[in-house]
């Protein structure tokens, strides 16, 4: 299931913070996207994401300029029978680019826009907040070391070993309970739910990855003269040991990002997700079922801008793993 | 050599206990100091205040939560009655994970009779994908570069970045409903119509297996790749040994523990359930079951999946890791 | 009597967020009944049904407690015998009219409607070969009375027999597991000395009792076989059928097998033709219909609930008439519910404001996301056309507003109406069952009421716990979704309920004085012509007020596999006439 990215191939055959000392003169950085210029899958990719986000930000202003909105029904474009759009393509027309919605005659392509820049904030923020938590326990436990080193490791145990899709679907309408007792309501409670209970699930691994990297830096000169010219621990952990796990950093939010889409995606799909009147590409691939047979666009459409959002940054995840660490790729 | 062994296994297997202990602990509170009021989920549609008063009290939610846990605990051991001054009370055996009042069931009678359907998915799409995912790793680490190696890899991209609940979504509409190649998905166990069964899981097993297999070629892959340019491969097969015999006899055999440990691991993972390919293909396994608990808001049964399921993960570990220990005495701890 | 959670354990349906319940048609005939029961092959013993349902389970299988109209229909036909039960047959008078079941006539009134005695046929057994004995209705009735262990079922018993209450409102009689105040119970419901013969002393006269007694509630439970709470699980089977497997959740299945005690020649109420019914649970709705359209292989003897929206162009021509391949198994009937939003008079107290949103919503594309005119039409009330002489016109959408409202809505007089009312800008929340058409509901709802600067929240309620929450004053907002069908041909079982205290369903938390009075004085009301009047005029006062507001006159369709015989809407419960269904070999 790929609900988290936490089962991802990643920090295991990942070593890098070898090269990040060794290599003077030019920053691991500009090595990198040196390496990631001259691969052009990967600047597809980066062209790709680029487009998705300036579609997400922009969203509101975009679908202005079309001429449409994401919450308008238009009862012209539907049938008094049963709802159902007028002619094909879900009555896709100069003014419904990509159809209308059955039963309401709501716009397509503004729903799909909108539910873009949902997805994307969900998903951008639950992997920066990941991460967060994920560097920051990984760091402590690794410079703390003895008690709260193990403390920590068999907090991250257990929480491996949750079956964190159950989690998942029960947790979110619990929380989204709680933040309605403090007064949070609707969207913006249920939005909050899921980033939270993503994020919760998505730190573990990452902290194991950085706690083992920072075990390794620990040991290293830079490190020991730091501590024997007295620097203080905050110094040496911020100053000297941070700037060196950007590169896991990085390489493992490429994967939590597509993973974070998807499992927006699975909850919005069993209904647990966004609240309407919003909708992203799992409200629409739900919807998309009820009219398989008569209407294949609304599973179409949906499902193939999402499997290209996904494949896209998972390809760039990996070809930004290659620049990182060419000796693990498949060039 | 032998008693290390066996200290270092119980020393697994006691801090194994610990962190189930942890673990449950956490389950339980998770679920009934979190939310608002478990007495309110489990009473559902006939709900007044009364009933859920009453509720309160069968359940036992009205005693403090460290007294709920402790209760809980004697329950998996000793079992429990739930009700017991009520005119009617409820008898749950030991091993007691909970009684849904919902389901007017065991909660353990509720997981036995979902796991068998779920172990069967678990092992057949194992299966599959081991098969498929190390054939495809073996064959594009030596075919490295070439247009066969970056199809697969490709193909591969996409099996693991698509969700699953996609796939197996348009598995289910388009081979099942659209085209009739496959019967509609009703569980019957092996043993009672063999060919309804394999009917029936045919699909949730390739399905399943898509997403692993497309994990395991990659992963089989770079360890190949690692292996094959250790010195010993390179010098095996300068002597002109055939290829095939340096890829079984060394150099698959050397990249191998992290593939197996890792396919440990995932196979206890599933059979905690397959949440979203059961819910599709309507089987009734444990997966089902914790969704239909989590809709229901059916508490007891909820902590009970989400226990055993982590409890086949931490065992899982634990043989791996004794195994490890066994084989490799570079493992154990001094 | 004191009892306030009479009706309220029924089921939400996701889709349609409608409450199914026991119920009738009613006498007006519906003209739109497309496939009329066909005369075709006629079905043999044999064979499997499958009834494909999307629940995960049954509520209950435990007869005291069964309160849902498919389902007192489902088991009344295949487990459980009653006294009397309801005739078999499409038409909705005939359909609805009592016939006797295990008792050899459909009971005698006497003193004045406050006592009916049956007495029970010859040959009568449970699936263990006991024979069924007065004392064995009498033990399934007094499980009623436990409402600490019988969770749920309609109270009608405890309403209507003759046993004091307690100071708090109970009945002083607290079940056969307490045993307190048994010898009360054994009083109001009478045994004579031959085992044969049942007595109701009721406290109040019940002229429809024999009405009542259809329900499940009033099955016989034997009482050493009682499993309390675990008996909902495996029940003492009266009927034809009993149960073999009962697995609940997807994949999960209840399977019915012949019950080898059951006697035809004591029961000529069920035909009993095939030899299992298997309901199969969990399945998602939109597959149900896909394998029932196309009706191959075992499911050429399947049966489904009611089809979703998306599914109707592929099977209707038009609501009223079925695509030629499909005439004689797709029904399309008025069902017997009427769906509502419900608002909260506590906390929505201003009328102008309750009348604005009724003014500004777009009922037209709301009825178009239900399905259009396969959704029925705009309701003006919560008495339905097909309840016969309780229902006249309201008027609601001509005169009651002030003025014509069109199906589109009139922003710019709902602006006019918050003008009036007072109150500022309105902002409120609404509660509804979710699923996606209720969604994509919930969206029309905001945008429309938008339109006249109101602004509605939504609050999506998992369908399982719908009811639970909004019957919870603390936790339901001010609006809410809501259907509601009769349990029998008599606004009595609509009225009382929807907008009195004490009547089970009040989600407006309505409880007015004069009201009361006259819903008391309605309902004593000895003339049947001059009862209906009465009912005409509080279902308008009740729309007047606003304390609901009516969508839909709810339309039903549904689909058969194409080798069951007997498909028809049963208007005693708006189900399926399960007792008759059989393969067609």
């Amino acid at each position: 299931m790929s609900l988290t990215a936490t089962d991802a191939p990643i920090g295991d055959d990942v070593d890098l913070t070898e090269k990040t000392v060794e290599v003077a003169g030019r920053s691991l950085w500009q090595i990198t996207w040196g390496r990631l210029r001259r691969d052009r899958t990967a600047m597809l990719c980066v062209w790709i994401m680029g487009f998705f986000i300036v579609l997400a930000i922009f969203a509101p202003l975009i679908n202005h300029l079309v001429g449409v909105d994401p919450y308008t029904p238009d009862s012209s474009a539907i049938s008094d029978n049963a709802g159902q759009p007028y002619g094909p393509w879900a009555g896709a027309s100069r003014q419904h680019p990509l159809g209308v919605e059955w039963g309401t005659g709501r716009d397509i392509f503004a729903q799909l826009v909108n539910g873009l820049r949902i997805s994307l904030l969900i998903a951008f923020a639950a992997t920066v907040a990941a991460v967060a938590i994920g560097t920051v326990v990984g760091i402590i436990s690794g410079y703390l070391g003895g008690r709260t080193d193990a403390f920590i490791g068999r907090i991250i145990d257990v929480m491996l070993s949750f079956p964190s899709i159950l989690l998942l679907l029960a947790l979110i309408p619990v929380l989204d309970d709680r933040f309605s007792q403090i007064g949070l309501e609707g969207n913006a409670a249920r939005v909050l739910a899921i980033i939270l209970v993503l994020a919760v699930f998505g730190w573990p691994y990452l902290a194991r990855i950085v706690r083992g990297q920072v075990l390794s830096l620990r040991e290293r000169e830079f490190v020991e003269s730091a501590v024997a010219m007295g620097s203080s621990t905050t110094r040496i952990l911020f100053k000297e040991i941070l700037p060196n796990l950007w590169a896991p950093l990085l390489v493992y939010a490429t994967n939590l990002l597509p993973g974070y889409i998807a499992a927006e995606a699975g909850l919005s799909f069993f209904g647990i997700g966004i609240l309407p009147p919003e909708t992203t590409f799992g409200s629409m691939l739900g919807n998309s079922l009820s009219y398989f047979l008569l209407e294949p666009s609304y599973l179409f459409i949906p499902g193939t801008v999402l499997a290209i959002l996904v494949v896209a940054i998972n390809l760039l995840g990996d070809s930004v793993r290659d620049a990182l660490d060419p000796r693990a790729g498949r060039n | 050599m032998s008693t290390s062994v066996s200290v270092y296994v119980l020393r697994r297997v006691l801090s194994m206990l610990l962190m189930l202990l942890l673990l449950s602990l956490i389950v339980f509170l998770l679920f009934n100091v979190l939310p608002g009021d478990p007495a309110r989920l489990t009473c559902g549609k006939a709900c007044t205040p009364e009933i859920i008063e009453a509720n309160r009290h069968r359940l036992g939610l009205d005693m403090p939560v460290i007294a709920q846990y402790w209760e809980f605990l004697k329950g998996l051991f000793v079992g429990r009655t739930y009700a017991a001054n009520s005119p009617d009370p409820v008898q749950c055996s030991a091993p007691c994970l909970g009684y849904s009042f919902k389901r007017h069931a065991e909660v353990s009678q509720l997981i036995k009779d979902g796991l068998p359907c779920t172990m069967w998915l678990a092992l057949g799409s194992f299966i599959i994908w081991m098969v498929v995912g190390i054939g495809l790793g073996v064959y594009t680490a030596l075919r490295r570069g070439r247009w066969q190696d970056k199809s697969v890899l490709g193909v591969a991209l996409i099996g693991y970045s698509l969700p699953s609940f996609f796939i197996g979504i348009l598995a289910m509409f388009f081979i099942v409903i659209k085209w009739h190649l496959l019967p509609y998905p009703r569980y019957v166990p092996p043993t009672e119509d063999l060919s309804k069964f394999l009917q029936t899981m045919i699909l949730p097993w390739i399905v399943l297996a898509i997403l692993y297999a497309a994990f395991y070629i990659r992963l089989t892959r770079s360890q190949m790749l690692e292996t094959l340019n250790e010195d010993y491969i390179r010098t095996a097969r300068s002597k002109g040994l055939p290829d095939r015999t340096v890829i079984r006899k060394h150099a698959l055999r050397a990249g191998l523990t992290p593939i197996v440990t890792s396919a440990g691991l995932d196979l206890a993972g599933l059979l905690g359930g397959a949440v979203f390919i059961e819910a599709i293909f309507s089987l009734p396994g444990i997966g089902s079951l914790a969704l239909g608990s989590v809709t229901d808001s059916d508490l007891p049964v909820i902590v009970g999946v989400t226990l055993v399921a982590a409890v086949f993960v931490i065992v899982a570990n634990l043989v791996v890791d004794v195994l490890y220990a066994v084989i490799d005495p570079r493992v154990r701890p001094s | 009597m004191g009892k306030t959670r009479t009706r309220i354990g029924l089921v939400a349906v996701a889709a349609a967020g409608a409450l199914l319940l026991a119920a009738c048609g009613g006498s007006s005939a519906d003209p739109g009944t497309s496939g009329a029961p066909t005369a075709g092959p006629v079905a043999k013993k044999g064979g499997t049904i499958y009834y494909l349902t999307n629940a995960d389970q049954f509520q209950t299988l435990d007869p005291q407690v069964s309160y849902t109209g498919e389902d007192l229909a489902f088991f009344n036909s295949t487990l459980f015998r009653t006294l009397n039960a309801y005739k078999f047959s499409p038409d909705a008078k005939e359909g609805t009219s009592v016939v006797p079941d295990m008792a050899t006539d459909t009971g005698t009134a006497s003193d004045g409607g406050k006592t009916w005695t049956w007495t029970l046929k010859d040959g009568l057994t449970f699936q263990d070969g006991s024979p069924i004995a007065c004392k064995d209705v009498a033990y399934g009735v007094s499980r009623v009375f436990a409402d600490d262990v019988i969770v749920g079922g309609p109270t009608y018993a405890i309403q209507f027999l003759d046993i004091p209450s307690d100071a708090d409102g109970s009945s002083a009689y607290k079940g056969p597991y307490k045993k307190t105040g048994q010898a009360l119970f054994d009083k109001a419901v009478a045994c004579s000395a031959d085992g044969k013969t049942i007595t109701f002393h009721l406290k109040l006269a019940v002229p429809d009792f024999n009405y009542t007694v259809t329900l499940l509630a009033f099955s016989p439970v034997p009482a050493a076989l009682d499993t309390g709470e675990k008996y909902s699980n495996a029940p003492v089977s009266s009927g034809p059928y009993m149960v073999k497997t009962y697995q609940t959740g997807k994949g999960g299945k209840l399977l019915l097998v012949r019950n080898p005690k059951w006697n035809q020649t004591s029961d000529d109420y069920r035909k009993a033709l095939p030899d299992t019914w298997e309901v199969d649970f969990g399945l998602d709705t939109k597959v149900i219909d896909q394998r029932i359209i196309q009706s191959t292989g075992a499911d050429s003897t399947a049966i489904g609930l009611s089809l979703e929206p998306e599914s109707l162009p592929i099977v209707f021509v038009s609501p009223t008439e079925a695509q030629p391949q499909y005439t004689g198994r797709a029904l399309s009937t008025l069902d017997p519910y009427v769906s509502y939003w419900a608002f909260n008079m506590v906390k929505m107290p201003n009328l102008k404001v309750r009348q604005a949103i009724a003014v500004a919503l777009d009922r037209n594309a709301l009825r178009k996301n239900a399905g259009g005119d396969y959704a029925g039409d705009f309701g003006d009330g919560v008495i339905k056309p097909n309840m016969g002489i309780d229902y006249a016109p309201t008027g609601l959408w001509d005169t009651l507003l002030g003025k014509p409202i069109p199906p589109t809505g009139d922003p710019d007089y709902a602006k006019q109406l918050i003008t009036e009312s007072g109150a500022g800008p309105v902002t409120f929340t609404f509660d509804y069952a979710q699923s996606p058409t209720g969604d994509k509901a919930a969206a029309l709802i905001v945008s429309s009421l938008a339109r006249a600067g109101i602004t509605a929240k939504p609050n999506p309620i998992e369908p399982g716990q719908y009811y639970g929450i909004v019957f919870d004053p603390a936790k339901s907002h001010e609006m809410m979704k809501a259907g509601w069908g009769p349990d029998w041909p008599n606004a009595s079982t609509i009225i009382p309920p929807l907008f009195t205290m004490n009547g089970g369903f009040d989600l407006s938390q309505y409880d007015d004085k004069a009201f009361n009075a006259e819903v008391l004085a309605a309902s004593t009301e000895p003339d049947r012509a001059k009862q209906a009047t009465m009912w005409q005029n509080l279902n308008k006062e009740a729309v007047a007020k606003m304390l609901v507001l009516p969508t839909i006159f709810g339309r039903e369709q549904r689909m058969a596999g194409d080798k069951v015989s007997s498909i028809y809407i049963w208007p005693a419960y708006g189900s399926w006439p399960y007792a008759e269904m059989g393969v067609i070999s």
